[in-house]
């Protein structure tokens, strides 16, 4: 597909990869990812803070929910502030006060996804700029540059990206051997990969046997980390899980692997199960804007009727700031009262966002504990039963038949 | 000045004693005092009392206002309760020392609970008010909060601290004779009826609970001339039964007589700047409500001034010819690269982690964060200004420091050209806007998170 393997340039890593444990059932791993800014505990959900700031709460409320590694977004960055205020300020962590871990994606997701005229060539994505009009062109160096700019401890190469559910095979095939490519020119662009560790795309649509070969390719560059990308488009759970299971069994076991843009509770769960360790989600942030709490029993929406007198906490049990009880620290919010103020003042999202970030990380957290101790199988049925109302017929099929391939089965006893 | 003997007037009441430190004459002077609430931090005064709305002040959570402010006291208005039939402000369950109205927007114990009709400022009604109710807006409309209503609602809550009902006519053009007739005799009514039921309810047999609201009877924004009577009542009859004056114009603090000198007084006269601030502090004000606060966090403006200048290191005094902004505007793009803090001077949780630069991203980029840093830093800054003007006034050099803070600093704030939040609150928080709100504009903002993100999806991205 591209330059043979040994006449590239060896790549140095920024982070280490410590594999703590692995379920004796599952392909689940429990480890610890340590980047420029600190150690993070592996499997991770990773909050979106697109424009460097998370959804109104501050850094050290972030810090309280226990976040490690947050993503920026390249696209957005780039628009505003701008590379040069970017340079100048000296980076995303300098400018948002943020002195924990980012990871930034390429940009190219973004663009592609949001701008209607982008059109990729083998040069790089071609868009009007959102600005003025004017034709712009984004390509792996320049990506890598503004990730230079950036400072993100884990960087994204630009990959081709489109739509899973693509008809079109020889584009799929296209995208797939160019995202190679690309990553070649990336690792070659790429400033100062002694402090920030890039990781490839894995990409290949819904076919195995391209994903396969994407990963063979891929793999043999040697980036610090991987991510799977091109998920999240729409396609059939089903054929997720196939990608992510078909995937993490060709990756070195040695190494994270970044499942992009994946972030329902039950998703997250099922991919670690498949071996994956690593996710973000705009889904928990944005949708407690609209009055939506996370929760171990499901999603609920706080603006319905029903809550306006309900005065027990966002979650029962949970211990984020807005649910614990004031003699332990935490706020006592009530459900009532988040009703009272969502939709109708910026501090009703600030709190939820706080329960929902929480409420992820800690289900991550619980998790890797079971991994740690080898019972999650257990994990598995308690959070499915829990989500569920302890109703089996309502386990969705697909995440019955993926965990049923790793030696779960959620529905015998 | 020849001001003397601490404790030269203390009042007390079962839940509030407020000490009049020093002062020079009962009426028309600056005074330091401190407010005793049980149960509450004490405030020593003069103070501001931060605005809420829908019992939160805007963009500040709990947790960041409990850690990175030191807010003591928050105003509510009880429309900001109410909309629905049977609110479940009413139905938070409570023991009987608690107050409902605390429990429901989840604060702390410390915090003062001052509670009104009618949040600060009020958006004008279009009805007016009658003779045994007031015209107010909730988040569904427009209607009319009978006395009797309010009372029973101030028996509930429970709150610290009640400010009487009054008919304020307001946004109306200036009233006319009869109208200002009625507003003093409805006023009077309202009050005599309150307190008299506050009293009798609390001291009955029958009483469940002991009431535990001071309250503060409205003062109204006219001649001392035109309501005699209803301050004649002030000073004698109703005189057991309050605690402390709400006064709504910077002119009320002339016409109080000096028999009720030694009540706290509590000013919503709207200052438009911290010199207003002083004139009206310098005129006897004790506790102040101050819009400006939140109306120019939401313009995305950071306040910088320090009371009576700031120190030598950073204004020399050689350049008096050119006064200080009192604020800049971080909108500006003079900014964009500004990693200093938002004000040399200042040390809040914004100054200390954040700088300009960030801000002015934030605000360009539509982030909910810019806000609260804002609110953070704008709320401490007046907080600071609220320490030196007590101690100016215990150093005695509060008149000569009112003088040398006009000279140092401008007389207005810079204007807004940035877009604020507005349309996230149906009700508008800046006072300067609330007299262009209409209920087309609430209608329009109802399901004002969709309409947010519609809003931000359409409007032109501008690339820095
Ligand atoms: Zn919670
Ligand atoms: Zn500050």
């Amino acid at each position: 597909m591209s330059t043979a393997p040994s006449t590239r340039k060896r790549m140095p890593s920024a982070l280490t990869f410590e594999l703590h444990a692995k379920c004796s059932t599952t392909k689940a791993r429990a480890s610890t990812l340590t980047l420029p800014h600190g150690a993070v505990p592996l499997p991770i959900f990773m909050p979106v803070a697109t424009q460097a700031s998370l959804k109104g709460l501050t850094p050290d409320q972030l810090k309280q929910t226990g976040c490690m590694l947050c993503l920026n977004n390249t696209y957005h960055l780039g628009l505003k502030p701008g590379q040069a205020v970017l340079d100048e300020v000296g980076g995303a962590h300098k400018l948002q006060g943020w002195d924990r871990n980012i990871l930034t994606d390429s940009g190219g997701f973004q663009m592609v996804s949001l701008l209607k005229l982008a059109k990729v060539t083998e040069e790089g994505v071609r868009f009007l700029s959102p600005h003025d009009g004017t034709p712009m062109l984004l390509t792996p160096e320049h990506s890598i540059s503004l990730q230079n700019s950036i400072g993100s401890d884990i960087i994204m190469q630009l990959d081709d990206v489109i739509a899973t559910t693509s008809p079109d095979h020889a584009r799929i095939e296209e995208a797939t051997e160019r995202s190679v490519r690309w990553l070649d020119r990336c690792i070659d662009a790429h400033k100062y990969p002694e402090r920030q560790n890039l990781f490839c795309i894995i990409q290949g649509g819904l076919d195995l046997e391209l994903r396969r070969k994407c990963c063979e390719e891929m793999v043999a560059r040697d980036t610090p980390g991987i991510a799977i990308g091109g998920l999240s488009g729409g396609e059939a759970k089903e054929q997720f899980c196939q990608v992510v299971d078909t995937c993490t069994g060709l990756l070195p076991e040695e190494k994270p692997r970044y499942v992009m843009g994946v972030g329902y509770p039950e998703d997250l769960i099922v991919a670690t199960a498949l071996g994956a360790d690593m996710f973000d989600c705009v889904w928990p942030t944005r949708t407690a804007r609209f009055g939506n709490a996370v929760t171990a029993a499901g999603s609920l929406n706080l603006r319905q009727a029903s809550f306006a007198d309900d005065f027990g906490p966002i979650e029962e049990g949970c211990t984020c700031a807005s649910c614990r009880p004031r003699e332990q620290g935490g706020l006592g919010i009530t459900r009532a009262y988040i009703h009272h103020v969502t939709a109708k003042e910026t501090v009703g999202a600030h709190l939820l966002t706080i329960h929902n970030v929480h409420y992820l990380l800690t289900l991550m957290g619980s998790a890797r504990q079971a991994i740690l101790e080898d019972r999650f199988p257990a994990f598995l049925r308690k959070f499915f039963n829990d989500l569920y109302g302890g109703d089996s017929s309502k386990f969705p099929t697909w995440a019955v038949g993926a965990l049923r391939g790793v030696g779960v089965d959620l529905l015998s006893s | 000045m020849g001001l003397e003997n601490p404790s030269a007037s203390s009042l007390t009441t079962e839940m509030c004693q407020f000490t009049i430190l020093k002062g020079a004459a009962p009426v028309l002077a600056p005074r330091l005092g401190r407010l005793v609430l049980a149960g509450r931090k004490p405030i020593s005064t003069p103070h501001f009392v931060p605005l809420t709305s829908r019992g939160t002040v805007a963009h500040l959570s709990h947790d960041v206002m409990r850690d990175q402010t030191s807010i003591a006291s928050l105003y509510c208005g009880l429309e900001d309760f109410i909309e629905k039939d049977g609110p479940a402000v009413y139905k938070v369950p409570c023991t009987a020392q608690e107050s409902p109205l605390r429990k429901f927007i989840c604060m702390p114990d410390e915090i003062t609970l001052v509670l009104g009709p009618r949040r600060a400022p009020p958006v004008p009604c279009p009805v007016p008010s009658t003779n045994n109710s007031v015209s107010i807006l909730t988040s569904v409309g427009f209607r009319q909060l009978p006395a009797s209503e309010w009372v029973d609602a101030v028996q509930k809550l429970r709150p610290d601290i009640v400010v009487g009902m009054a008919d304020l006519a307001t946004g109306t053009a200036a009233p006319g004779v009869k109208r200002r007739g009625k507003m003093v005799d409805r006023t009077h009514a309202y009050t005599r009826d309150a307190t008299e039921r506050l009293q009798r309810e609390s001291s009955s047999p029958t009483a469940t609970t002991t009431t535990t609201t001071t309250y503060f009877a409205p003062v109204l924004p006219l001649e001392n001339t035109e309501q005699t009577i209803y301050l004649a009542d002030l000073e004698s009859e109703l005189r057991p039964a309050i605690a402390g004056l709400a006064l709504y114009e910077s002119a009320s603090l002339g016409v109080l007589p000096p028999a009720l000198g030694d009540l706290p007084r509590l000013v919503f006269s709207e200052p438009a700047t911290p010199h207003e601030v002083l004139r009206d502090i310098s005129l006897g004000a004790d506790l102040l409500t101050l819009p400006f606060v939140g109306a120019l966090s939401d313009a995305g403006i950071a306040l910088d001034f320090v009371f009576p200048s700031p120190s030598s290191s950073s204004a020399s005094p050689s350049t008096s010819s050119t006064s200080l902004p009192l604020a800049r505007d971080l909108w500006s793009d003079t900014y964009t690269t500004d990693v200093s803090p938002l004000s040399e001077s200042c040390n809040c949780y914004t100054c200390r982690n954040h700088h300009r630069a960030y801000l002015h991203h934030l605000l360009a980029a539509k982030e909910m964060l810019a806000w609260t840093l804002l609110q953070i830093h704008n709320h401490a800054v007046v907080d600071a200004f609220f320490a030196a003007v007590r101690a100016s006034i215990e150093r005695e050099t509060f008149e000569s420091d009112i003088h040398s803070f006009a000279r140092m600093y401008e007389p207005d704030f810079p204007d807004k050209t940035g877009q604020g939040p507005r349309y996230f609150s149906f009700h508008s928080s800046s006072s300067s806007s609330s007299s262009s709100f209409d209920i087309s504009d609430y209608a329009g903002t109802k399901s004002s998170p969709q309409a947010q993100t519609r809003r931000n999806a359409t409007q032109k991205r501008t690339v820095v």
